[in-house]
């Protein structure tokens, strides 16, 4: 009778596990949109910063937490923002930018983790909100291609006032992470941009990238531009028309010696400007 | 053998020596009339105006005048703040100045780099980037070329510039 409860409780929990995954399953990128990208002002400016989870480029749809919202400074020291207001499209946060330099503003996500598997007669694929560790008590019994994938996102723009910082932000060494090669403030319409994507340190061949304009709800189609980084992990494009846009790059593998996954499913959602040649 | 390339070396200092080493005359400048149209528009401000210097290299080499009220709108000279005021706030201190009205404006470019310097003779680029809230942008570059010959140039108007003529003088 007890048992039968618990089951119960299981094959509800599952469902109710169930409904949230299928969100994540077609996971609205999050991405951070600033009010601008650079600063001349002496002395400093304020800039505004919203942060939302949508398909659109840039509509606000999901409401995408600033909690852990970062301001890389160009010394490296990280700041908090100064005001974090959460919405029910969007959150907002202001920051009052004083030092010269290049800055990196970034809402990082924290690791979450999925495990997919095959069940039942019929080999039917599911997924489960959890890791390696925690799937041992959850899978039920019988299941089949058990693996646990860490997925992480980094969405980020860059800030510069005045000069930009000649050297980019040291790596953290994990998950996906992107330098620009070509300064952020340096990104001009019609002119080549060159990004360096590494996984876990290591520069990485073969991340795709997809690079979008502003407006997509105005337009019929995405106009994307699609690449794969090289053997070095560079990716080179040309954006035609100036513009704020978004870079999704993403790359999925498996991971060593990780306690709790045995797949990584890393991304980089970097948003820029081009400016006017 | 070393004999050979340090004549070539030599030969080659021969050759670009004349270009690279000779100044404009002392005497030399370049006087710019320089027009803001009338531009009829239901909130009309002054524009932001740079005008400077580049050489062939695209490296900038002056920046004979600023127009620009307050600096945080210093960046909306986008291809004059990126090419040289983020680089140098000392170029925006020593050059700034308020906003102009419509109408004719008279300059003169001393024929010296921002460090003081009279140009080498050679091909430089003029370039005049105009910024008008509730308005538009026009980016004018024109080839010069810096000798011992002066030149007359004309500049054909755009939507926020009207007539723009260079007079290049020795004396």
């Amino acid at each position: 009778m007890l048992n039968k409860k618990f089951n119960a409780v299981v094959v509800m929990a599952s469902m109710l596990v169930g409904l949230t995954l299928s969100s994540v399953a077609s996971a609205h990128p999050r991405w951070v949109l600033p009010s601008h990208f650079t600063i001349s002002k002496e002395g400093g400016d304020w800039l505004t910063f919203d942060v939302t989870a949508s398909h659109g480029t840039f509509v606000m749809d999901k409401p995408a937490g600033s909690e852990t919202a970062q301001v890389v400074m160009p010394d490296g020291r990280k700041e908090r923002p100064d005001f974090v207001l959460r919405g029910k499209r969007r959150s907002v946060f202001d920051f009052h930018f004083t030092e010269e330099g290049t800055h990196r503003v970034q809402i990082n996500g924290t690791p979450s983790y999925v495990t997919s598997y095959k069940a039942g007669k019929r080999d039917t694929q599911k997924r489960l909100r959890a890791n390696k560790v925690e799937r041992v008590a959850l899978l039920p019994e019988g299941a089949r291609d058990v693996s646990s994938t860490l997925n992480y996102t980094r969405a980020e723009t860059y800030i510069t006032v005045g000069k930009p910082s000649e050297k980019p932000f040291p790596l953290e060494g994990k998950y996906l992470e992107l330098q620009p090669t070509t300064k952020p403030a340096d990104i001009v319409a019609t002119e080549p941009v060159r990004f360096q994507l590494f996984f876990n340190g290591k520069a990485q061949a073969g991340v795709k990238a997809e690079i979008t304009r502003d407006g997509t709800l105005y337009r019929n189609q995405q106009d994307q531009i699609d690449v794969v980084s090289d053997e070095q992990g560079f990716i080179e494009f040309t954006p035609e028309i100036a513009g704020r846009y978004i870079l999704k790059a993403s790359h999925r593998a498996a991971i060593m010696n990780n306690p709790l996954a045995e797949k990584m499913n890393a991304s980089v959602h970097l948003t820029f400007e081009a400016i006017l040649p | 053998m070393k004999g050979i390339y340090f004549s070539y070396w030599l030969l080659g200092l021969m050759v670009a020596l004349p270009s690279w080493a000779k100044t404009i005359p002392a005497s030399a400048s370049m006087g710019v009339e320089f027009e803001l149209p009338q531009v009829e528009a239901s909130i009309y401000a002054r524009p932001y105006v740079a005008v400077w210097i580049e050489d062939k290299k695209r490296q900038p080499v002056r920046t004979i005048q600023l127009w620009v009220g307050d600096d945080e709108w210093l960046k909306d000279l986008r291809s004059w703040w990126r090419k040289v005021g983020r680089d140098d706030r000392s170029v925006v201190d020593a050059v700034t100045s308020a906003t102009r009205p419509v109408g004719q404006h008279r300059f003169t470019w001393d024929g010296l780099d921002q460090q003081g310097n009279r140009v080498e003779q050679g091909d430089y680029i003029f370039y005049v980037e105009v910024v008008r809230e509730h308005g538009g942008r026009n980016y004018i570059r024109q080839k010069i070329t810096l000798g011992e010959e002066s030149f007359d140039l004309q500049i054909a108007p755009t939507e926020e510039t009207g007539n723009i003529a260079l007079h290049y003088q020795l004396n």
